[in-house]
């Protein structure tokens, strides 16, 4: 990958196979393509392999084998750098994973400060801006311990979008929040996607699905079994376990 | 919870349990025909003997005054001036030969057990300092994926936890000491360095363990690399969570380091057996060792809990 790439494909898998040490086949042969703005949204029962897949989009999880390519780079090419590849595609997580020890401030400075070596002026004015985008432009300084759930998770959106990445990685960012917040969340979800952001999100949220989502990709036992557009999926499906599924959530 | 009128007497009961012991053992020394000559501890604490002043070559006194002694040399050398004395031995036309006593000062020296302190606290800084380092490296290298690094870690742990400080401060004395010309100061730092790393290491381990896996995941996808993410993310808190056993760690290496004093190293215990040599109180002495080993320790402990109360900032 010498030039730049400027296709209009975000991410390619081609053929991805995880088999976890204990011996269970988590993706099979999972192939999928998400283009540039694209606001893709997983679903599926749980151990259906959605969150692994996610995170093997950014490495979290090794792959057996198969491919990754994330805008025109082969994730598993040798000479790949995983970590500045990793610095083009946020994530944001179900427990959030704030670092409890740095202020709301200090959580969203530190990887620009650290990794992408902006000065340390320029990385606040940063910070702030994309905390008050955020709705959180009073809680600059206080610690996450002293936040809410639905706060917390705000914050770690911050976090990611400070290292301004072109694919943002949602792992069920709502499932760990108490009802009420979960609106906030996905409020701050649904503007990143109006601003062209392409996100792969993995959710229980069937609302934000149907409402935001370009395409829904549903998954089971590892394999990715459907791929459509949110009104087919959720009106006219005719694919039997897909059915299945989503009646149980009626 | 009890109600207070209640909690002041048996805080009361405890005071008199110790008082009792106290009367106790005091009791049993006099038993034993012990007499009790606390007085005799003190110049090995403050040493307020005055000190000698002496000729430096024969001569004659021949001025003095409130302010200096004047003795004028037979060499025909610059005359020796005694200023600043608090006590005149000699007098004005006195013969003096080389090496008379002229005149004495009366001031505060630190006296052995002191300078015993001294070697303690020191020998356990340093020795603090390189064990922090060891351990940490230790530490790293036992969680590390890497199975060399993992092998050596485990293979310098099971060998330093499993033999007694003693030997250790014995092998590394006689055997390492002696191949690498080690003076006894750095064979009594190496030793304890090199035991009480072991047991950093162990802390370090699973002060890193204890972080919440999200936590390394949260930092490797912001771009992150291992080391990074350890410096800025893991360890910060690890180092946190690991306060209170690093605390006791540091507290036994200043009292391990007592044993270093069986490679003839002056430190206070060493100070304590020479003071007991001298005044033959060995009760006294040993009692007032233990005090100054107890004030090192909970001023190190004072300290520890200080930097506590500030990193609970972001609880």
């Amino acid at each position: 990958m010498t030039e730049a790439y400027t296709g209009k494909d975000m991410i390619v898998a081609t053929q991805v196979n995880k088999i976890y040490a204990n011996g269970c086949h988590a993706l099979k042969n999972v192939s999928a393509t998400i283009s540039r703005g694209e606001v893709v949204v997983i679903i599926g029962p749980s151990g259906s392999g959605k969150s692994t897949f996610l995170r093997a989009l950014n490495q979290l999880e090794q792959i057996n084998n198969g491919q990754i390519i994330i805008d025109g780079i082969n994730m598993y090419a040798p000479g790949t750098n995983i970590n500045k590849l990793r610095e083009r595609v946020g994530m944001v997580f179900q427990s959030f994973n704030l670092f409890p020890h740095k202020t709301v401030k200090g959580n969203v400075m530190l990887a620009p400060i650290k990794v992408a070596k902006r000065e340390p002026k320029k990385a606040e004015q940063d910070a702030e801006q994309l905390l008050r985008r955020v709705g959180l432009g009073d809680k600059l300084d206080v610690y996450p311990a002293q936040l809410s759930g639905g706060q917390q998770q705000r914050v770690a959106i911050a976090r990611a979008l400070a290292m301004n990445p072109d694919v943002m990685l949602f792992d069920e960012p709502t499932s760990a929040l108490d009802p009420e917040m979960v609106g906030e969340v996905l409020d701050v979800m649904k503007s990143l996607a109006n601003d062209g952001m392409t996100m792969v999100v993995v959710t229980h949220e069937m609302g934000f699905a149907r409402e935001v989502a370009d395409r829904v990709l549903f998954m089971e036992d590892g394999e990715l079994l459907v791929s459509d557009t949110p009104d087919n999926i959720f009106s006219s499906t005719k694919h039997p376990r897909l059915e299945q599924f989503l009646s149980k959530l009626l | 919870m009890l109600t207070s009128p209640r909690r002041w007497l048996w805080h009361g009961l405890s005071v008199l349990i110790i008082a009792g012991l106290m009367g106790t053992l005091y009791i049993a020394s006099k038993q034993i025909n012990y007499s009790w000559q606390w007085a005799r501890v003190l110049p090995y604490i403050v040493n307020t003997a005055p000190l000698d002043l002496r000729a430096s070559g024969n001569g004659t006194i021949t001025e003095v005054t409130p302010d200096a002694i004047t003795l004028t040399l037979d060499s025909g050398d610059k005359p020796q001036v005694f200023k600043s004395y608090d006590q005149a031995v000699a007098a004005q036309g006195d013969l003096i030969f080389e090496g008379d006593v002229v005149a004495r000062t009366v001031q505060w020296r630190a006296g052995p057990l002191l300078h015993g302190l001294w070697v303690t606290l020191k020998i356990s800084v340093i020795s603090l300092f390189f064990a922090t380092l060891l351990g940490l490296a230790a530490g790293l290298m036992r969680i590390s994926s890497n199975p060399a690094c993992q092998n050596l870690a485990f293979a310098y742990v099971g060998l330093i936890r499993g033999t007694p400080l003693l030997v250790q401060i014995f092998i590394m004395y006689f055997f390492v000491g002696t191949m690498l010309n080690l003076d006894r100061f750095s064979a009594g730092v190496m030793a304890l360095s090199i035991f009480t790393g072991a047991y950093i290491a162990e802390i370090v381990r699973s002060g890193i363990q204890s972080i919440s896996p999200g936590q390394m995941e949260a930092a490797r996808s912001l771009g992150m690399s291992y080391p990074k993410a350890m410096t800025h993310v893991i360890l910060p808190q690890a180092f946190k969570r690991t306060l209170p056993p690093m605390a006791g760690q540091l507290i036994n290496l200043i009292k391990d380091s007592s044993l270093v004093s069986v490679i003839a190293i002056t430190d206070l215990t060493k100070a304590g057996r020479e003071a007991i040599s001298g005044n033959f109180a060995t009760f006294e002495v040993w009692i007032t060792v233990a005090g100054l080993y107890l004030i090192l320790t909970t001023l190190l402990s004072w300290v520890v809990r200080r930097i506590e109360k500030r990193l609970a900032a972001s609880d």
